[in-house]
């Protein structure tokens, strides 16, 4: 071998070392970056609770405001279904947007999951879709009623009032919110119903609505309705927008809220839609 | 994790592919299918049941740089456009990108990696039927940016040759949301697509 054909050799040799460094150092920073964002665990309280109604035993956690004191003060509470993969990032955001607006904060309650979802947060069994629902919301929300909320009065200072307890969820979630809204209306006040599954089991919760609309009719409630843009699977946008118009028709005393996020599906639109839930809720509350 | 999981096999595919480039060299120098022009028309899938019909057209400037044009017309939803009452009247999605690529030879095949920018149109429709209810259609119509990174593989020498293309979209992700989570949403809109290629010159 020449001495410049040996050069440019180890000349080649040397960037493909550099090149694979590159690539190497690239993807230890995109994972670095992939960190999930975790409350401050000193106002984090975590406890189980064995539920009585249903047998399932749930995980509860409660992110506490700044200067908590539950003997001299009563707090209003979000309740969040799918808790174990939202609180962090709804209990961060809570912070942020009321200090933004210079409003108290609020207990931030995740719940667990005790049953699976697919059984917690559907009304009747079956469903229609691709996962076939346990029908289990009654049972779930009887648990939050007696179980749960007392709790969260009683040792953390959460206020009694319905106008005070918001419920949030996501997909099923938003499934349970809604039969909340239709079926204990009178245990929450605000609803943050986050891309509902409403086309469950032929639209249910419609059902639901007109059963118990002369009951919830002139209660005062805030509802934020708020799915992707892009979540064109073929069973999402049409129930959303005939809940939103059947809610805003019938309803005189509520202030009522929907919103398309912009080029964003289903999963994707989660996050940006607790934002903007949140900040309707911490406006009008 | 399932995210990582993807975006690692993509990373490590990369770095294979510039080794095996190295070890072919001495090979594909010999005999490379380098082609100028190509058109390469396709169809494919979407893993939530979108059917695609697309065409790339590869200019390839240099040895290792290209110029890519992708059209798509995706028909969306296919498999469910009935569903509990709900009635989709029409759903679709149009796409034009342009990108940069880069491509490595071995004996019998090409892989070109490219980085496309465009827009994309989506529009949908749907009714809400439900014989109990009131009659309800919303739509939408939407225009974005589409940003993504395409692979594509050509197997054959001769002038006829199978295609075969995965395009992974980065857009919104991370522009909207700073949370790792959207990113699972975008690669649902992760494309797989087999044709034939035609070499023009």
């Amino acid at each position: 071998m020449s001495v410049s054909k040996a050069h440019l050799f180890f000349g080649q040799q040397k960037r493909q070392q550099q090149m694979k460094k590159l690539i190497f150092i690239l993807f230890v920073l995109f994972l670095a970056s992939c960190k999930k964002e975790v409350f401050n665990p000193d106002l984090t309280m975590e406890f189980s609770i064995q539920s009585t109604t249903n047998g399932a035993k749930y995980d509860i956690k409660i992110a506490l405001p700044q200067n908590f004191s539950p003997e001299t003060e009563k707090y209003a509470a979000i309740y969040v279904l799918d808790g174990e993969e939202n609180f962090d990032f709804v209990a961060e955001n809570c912070k942020k947007i009321s200090s933004d607006f210079s409003i108290s904060n609020v207990l931030v309650v995740s719940i667990g999951y005790g049953n699976d979802r697919a059984i917690d947060y559907t009304p009747v069994k079956g469903g229609g879709g691709a996962v076939e629902g346990g029908g289990g919301a009654e049972k779930f929300m009887l648990f939050i009623k007696n179980e749960l909320i007392p709790g969260m009065e009683n040792e953390y200072g959460a206020d009694s009032s319905r106008i005070n307890r918001t419920i949030l969820g996501h997909s099923f979630g938003g499934l349970c919110g809604a039969y909340a809204f239709t079926n204990y209306n009178k245990v929450f006040g605000n609803y943050i119903l986050l891309s509902p599954s409403l086309w469950y089991a032929d639209e249910i919760v419609f059902k639901f609505e007109q059963e118990h609309r002369n009951i919830n009719k002139n209660n005062h409630q805030l509802v934020f309705l708020g799915m992707g843009e892009m979540e064109n699977s073929g069973q999402m946008l049409a129930p959303f927008v005939a809940f939103f118009q059947q809610l805003q028709n019938n309803y005189p005393d509520i202030i009522i809220t929907s919103h398309l996020e912009p080029h964003l599906n289903h999963r994707g639109s989660e996050n940006p839609n607790i934002i903007e839930g949140l900040k309707f809720y911490f406006q009008n509350r | 994790m399932k995210t990582i999981v993807y975006l690692s096999i993509f990373f490590s595919f990369l770095t294979l592919s510039a080794s095996a480039q190295n070890i072919d060299s001495e090979i594909a120098r010999k005999s490379i299918p380098v082609r100028r022009i190509t058109i390469e028309p396709a169809i494919g899938l979407e893993p939530m049941s979108d059917l695609i019909i697309s065409n790339l057209v590869q200019l390839n400037i240099k040895k290792r740089l290209s110029i890519v044009s992708y059209t798509s017309y995706s028909y969306n939803n296919a498999m469910q456009r009935d569903f509990s009452y709900i009635k989709t009247n029409y759903n679709y999605t149009l796409s034009q990108k342009f990108g940069v690529g880069t491509s490595l030879y071995t004996k019998h095949s090409s892989h070109t990696f490219s980085l496309m920018s465009g827009i994309r149109y989506d529009a949908y429709k749907e009714t809400l039927e439900n014989p109990d209810f009131e009659k309800v259609s919303a739509s939408v119509s939407s225009l974005s940016p589409d940003l993504g990174l395409l692979y594509n593989l050509k197997i054959g020498k001769k002038k006829y040759f199978f295609s075969y293309r995965m395009y992974i979209p980065l857009y919104p992700y991370p522009i909207i949301s700073s949370d790792i989570w959207s990113l699972n949403d975008n690669l649902v809109n992760l494309s797989l697509e087999f044709g034939l290629g035609i070499r023009l010159k």
